[in-house]
């Protein structure tokens, strides 16, 4: 029981703090952008949009690192996919192919 | 089959290289099977001419055409199958919009209509939020 209250307690205190990174950079706190818009749905048509949750491949950038909460996450997958098959986004972008 | 109405939106993207009027055509035979079969238009919206993130049938360019309809469910069937047989429409997306859909429509709506008071809020919202993307994407490769 200790140690799990311990652990706890330490998880608080690194989320209260600036997380550090492993390489040692201070990494501030992402937060889902559809949400501070207060957005309930994502649109496959705003390609441009879409875009930036999307590498330079093409590739769909995880939620880990764009700061998406989950269920913004699934939404815009499967818009993303969507306007992959309407040819408005690439499978793969030019520059890989 | 009881006589339920949804919402649903299509979009289909026409062969770019037929005239004008060819196109237009093709539209109407579109919605011209939308409203006989007991459909009703809400919306109709010419993207017009665009071109693709990736070839289509060897083909660079699209018009793309957005439609949006209440509709019976059998409705859509009778589309995707028209869809299918016709050969200038190359890509054709059908959705059920559901409630969250068309809430976000209206607000939309809404939000186009009293543009003056809002025109500054979309411009700032990209600008403050590029260059966090940007710094993001390099870590990508990094971990793991």
């Amino acid at each position: 029981m200790a140690y799990t209250r311990n652990s706890t307690s330490r998880q608080g205190d690194r989320r209260g703090s600036s997380q550090r990174g492993s390489s040692g950079q201070i990494r501030k706190k992402r937060t889902c952008r559809f949400c501070d818009n207060k957005e309930d749905y994502v649109d496959y048509k705003a390609e441009k949009k879409l875009q930036r949750f999307v590498s330079e491949q093409g590739r769909i950038i995880p939620k880990r690192i764009t700061g998406t909460c989950a269920k913004h996450q699934r939404m815009l997958v499967t818009a993303i996919k969507r306007a992959r098959h309407l040819a408005l986004l690439p499978f793969v972008s030019d520059a890989v192919k | 089959m009881p006589d339920v109405k949804r919402v649903y939106e299509t979009t289909f993207i026409v062969n770019a290289s037929l005239d004008d009027h060819q196109i237009d055509t093709v539209i109407d035979k579109v919605k011209d099977l939308i409203t006989k079969n007991g459909g009703e238009i809400r919306e109709f919206v010419k993207w017009g001419r665009k071109r693709f993130a990736y070839p289509i049938k060897k083909k660079n360019n699209g018009f793309y055409v957005v439609i949006e309809f209440g509709a019976p469910g059998d409705v859509i069937a009778k589309l995707e199958r028209h869809y299918f047989l016709d050969e200038s429409i190359l890509r054709y997306l059908s959705l059920v919009l559901d409630k969250r859909a068309l809430a976000a429509r209206t607000t939309a709506a809404l939000l186009a209509a009293e543009q003056p008071a809002a025109e500054v809020k979309p411009e700032e919202a990209p600008k403050a939020a590029a260059p966090e993307v940007a710094a993001v994407q390099n870590p990508a490769g990094a971990p793991a």
